[in-house]
C-alpha cells in the first residue's frame, strides 16, 4: 500500500488584513493537507474568525492570497463562490439551525441546495444522524435539542456534501463540559474518516493535550506551529484528557453559579 | 436549473409559508387592509369621475333662431348642424313646444302666463354634443359659429354655469390625484415594508443557505414566490372587502358603480409584482457578496 498522499486542501499565503481599532493580521501563512487535524488558538479579538471567514470567501485578505481546493480568493467571483462553500463544512459558535426546520430538514436543505435527489438526501441524512448519534431526534425542532445536541446538528449540516474540509468557529464556547467532549469527539470521529478539521479556539488549555497541530495567533501574527507529536487514536486519550479534568472544573462552576443566583 | 431544483425551491415556499402561519396572516392582513384603502380610493374616483360625466352629458347647448322663418330653411339649419364636429344630436324645438314646456316647468303659476296675448319664446334647436366634446371651449366655439349663421338669434349654453362647473371638476380631479399619489405610495411603502419584514426574519435561513453553497437564485426564488402570493393574498383579501362595503352602500347610493373586472384583475396582478419586487430588494442587502 503506498503512503497516503499529502495534498495541501487550503492555503493560506502572505495573508494581510486590518480588522480596525489597531488590529490586524499580518503575513498569515499556513496550509492544511488532506486527513489533518488543526487547531487554531488565540485570544478572543485576535482574528481568528475572520481568518475562517476569509477561508469560506465571506471576506476577502487586503493582500495575500487564499487557496481553498481550486478556488482562489484573489479570482473567486460572487458566480463562483456557492462551488466553493459546497466544499467546505462550516461550524459555529452558535449553531446557526433554522428554527422552524426541523433536524432533518436542516440538513436536507444543505443537500437541496446542491440539487441531491430526494432519496439520496434520505439515505445520507440517516446515515450522518446516525454517525452523529441524532437519528432518533430527526423530526424535532432545534429548540427541542440541548446545545450539545445542536452543535452536532450543525456539524451534521456541514459534513453532509462530504466537504474536504470542515472549518469550525469556536464549536464548544456555548458548551457544557459534557457536551464539549462530545463535540470534539466527533471532530476527531469525522476526521478519521478522512475530512481535514480546522478548529478555532480560545482555549490553549483544551487543545494542549490532544496532541494534534496546534497554531498560535497571536498579536495578529502566527507566533507557532506545533506539528502533530502523538500519533495513534486521540480518543484513546480522551479519558484522562484536560477536557474530563475541565469538564469536573466546569460542573463544579456551574454549581457555584447556581449558588449565587 | 433543472426540475428537481424547481421542485426544491417551491418545497421551499411552502415550509416557509407553512411554518410561520401567524407571522404571514399578519402581514397578509397589514398588506390586505392598506390596499383596501386603495381600491377604496379609485372606486370612489371612479365614480366621482362618472358624476362628472353625466353632469356634463346632461349638457344641452340651445340655437334660438328668428321669427318667422320658413320650415324649409329650419330643416336645412338642422342638418347643417348635425353636419358639425362633435354633434350627436339636434332637435327641433318650436315656439309653441317650448312655451308648453316652460307652463309644465311654472305647474300652477303657469296662469300667469293666460295673460299673454301672442307666445314670446322663439323656435330653437336643442343640440347635445358627443362626449369628449363637452368642453366649454368646444361648446364656445361652437356658439360663435353658429351665432354668425343668417337666422340665428342668439346661442346660450349657460356658459357661465358651465364654466365654473368646469373649474370645480378640474380641482376635484387635482385633489383626488395628489390624494391619490399619497395613497399610493403609503400602500407600496407599507407593503414593501412588510415584505421587508418577512425577509428580515428568515435572515437566519438565507445565511445558512449561503454557508451551505446554495446559488443566488435558489435562495432568492422561493423569497420572490412567496411575496408574490402574499401580494395576490393581501390584493384579493382587499377585493373581497371592497366587495362588501359596496354591497352596503349601494343600498344607500343606488346609482354607485363597481370596480371594472379587468381593472381588478390588473390590480391583483399589481400586487403580486409589488410582493415579488419588495422581497427581491430586501434580499438584495443580504446576499451581496
Amino acid at each position: 500500500m503506498s503512503p497516503p498522499e499529502h495534498r495541501i486542501i487550503a492555503g493560506i499565503y502572505h495573508l494581510s488584513k486590518d480588522l480596525g481599532r489597531h488590529f490586524s493580521l499580518t503575513d498569515i501563512n499556513l496550509q492544511v493537507t488532506n486527513g489533518e487535524f488543526v487547531f487554531l488558538v488565540g485570544p478572543s479579538g485576535a482574528g481568528k474568525s475572520t481568518l475562517l471567514r476569509m477561508m469560506y470567501m465571506d471576506d476577502r485578505p487586503d493582500s495575500g492570497q487564499i487557496v481553498v481546493g481550486s478556488f482562489v480568493s484573489t479570482r473567486v467571483t460572487r458566480r463562483t463562490i456557492p462551488g466553493l462553500r459546497r466544499k467546505i463544512g462550516i461550524v459555529f459558535q452558535d449553531f446557526r439551525l433554522i428554527e422552524d426546520r426541523t433536524v432533518f430538514e436542516n440538513i436536507a436543505l444543505a443537500m437541496k441546495v446542491t440539487g441531491t435527489p430526494m432519496s439520496k438526501i434520505k439515505q445520507r441524512a440517516t446515515k450522518i444522524l446516525t454517525h452523529v448519534g441524532l437519528y432518533h431526534k430527526r423530526h424535532d425542532f432545534p429548540k427541542a435539542l440541548s446545545g450539545g445536541e445542536q452543535q452536532r446538528v450543525a456539524i451534521a449540516r456541514a459534513v453532509a456534501n462530504r466537504p474536504a474540509i470542515l472549518l469550525a468557529d469556536e464549536p464548544t464556547g456555548n458548551l457544557d463540559a459534557v457536551s464539549t467532549r462530545n463535540v470534539l469527539e466527533l471532530l476527531f470521529k469525522i476526521n478519521a474518516g478522512g475530512t481535514a478539521v480546522l478548529v478555532a479556539t480560545h482555549d490553549i488549555e483544551m487543545v494542549q493535550s490532544f496532541g494534534q497541530r496546534i497554531i498560535y495567533l497571536e498579536n495578529g501574527r502566527i507566533a507557532r506551529d506545533h506539528e502533530k507529536i502523538f500519533v495513534g487514536d486521540v480518543r484513546d486519550r480522551m479519558d484522562e484528557s484536560r477536557v474530563s479534568r475541565r469538564a469536573e472544573q466546569l460542573s463544579e462552576y456551574d454549581i457555584r453559579d447556581e449558588e449565587n443566583e | 436549473m433543472n426540475l428537481r431544483t424547481a421542485k426544491y425551491m417551491i418545497d421551499e415556499m411552502m415550509i416557509n409559508l407553512g411554518r410561520r402561519k401567524g407571522a404571514n396572516a399578519i402581514a397578509v392582513i397589514i398588506m390586505g387592509l392598506s390596499l383596501l384603502i386603495l381600491v377604496v380610493f379609485l372606486m370612489v374616483t371612479l365614480n366621482l369621475a362618472n358624476l362628472i360625466d353625466k353632469t356634463g352629458e346632461e349638457m344641452r347647448l340651445f340655437v334660438y333662431l328668428e321669427d318667422g322663418m320658413e320650415q324649409d330653411v329650419t330643416r336645412e339649419m338642422q342638418l347643417k348642424l348635425l353636419g358639425l364636429r362633435g354633434i350627436e344630436e339636434v332637435s327641433f324645438i318650436s315656439k309653441g313646444e317650448a312655451l308648453t314646456e316652460f307652463k309644465e316647468r311654472l305647474g300652477e303659476e303657469s296662469d300667469l302666463l293666460d295673460e299673454l296675448v301672442e307666445n314670446p319664446l322663439p323656435d330653437a334647436f336643442r343640440v347635445k354634443t358627443k362626449r369628449g366634446y363637452i368642453t366649454s371651449e368646444f361648446l364656445a366655439s361652437i356658439a360663435f359659429e353658429t351665432e354668425k349663421w343668417e337666422g340665428v338669434e342668439e346661442v346660450r349654453y349657460g356658459k357661465k354655469w358651465f364654466e365654473r362647473g368646469e373649474r370645480l371638476a378640474k380641482g376635484i380631479y387635482i385633489i383626488d390625484l395628489a390624494l391619490g399619489l399619497i395613497i399610493f405610495l403609503s400602500v407600496i411603502f407599507v407593503i414593501y415594508n412588510t415584505v421587508r419584514l418577512t425577509v428580515l426574519h428568515r435572515r437566519t435561513t438565507i445565511d445558512v443557505m449561503k454557508l451551505v453553497g446554495a446559488t443566488n437564485a435558489f435562495i432568492r426564488i422561493p423569497f420572490i414566490l412567496e411575496g408574490a402570493l402574499q401580494g395576490i393574498a393581501a390584493s384579493l383579501l382587499a377585493i373581497a372587502l371592497l366587495t362588501a362595503i359596496y354591497a352596503f352602500s349601494s343600498k344607500y347610493l343606488p346609482g354607485l358603480v363597481f370596480m371594472r373586472y379587468d381593472a381588478l384583475a390588473g390590480f391583483v396582478v399589481f400586487c403580486a409584482i409589488l410582493g415579488a419586487v419588495g422581497s427581491f430588494s430586501a434580499m438584495r442587502r443580504f446576499l451581496k457578496l
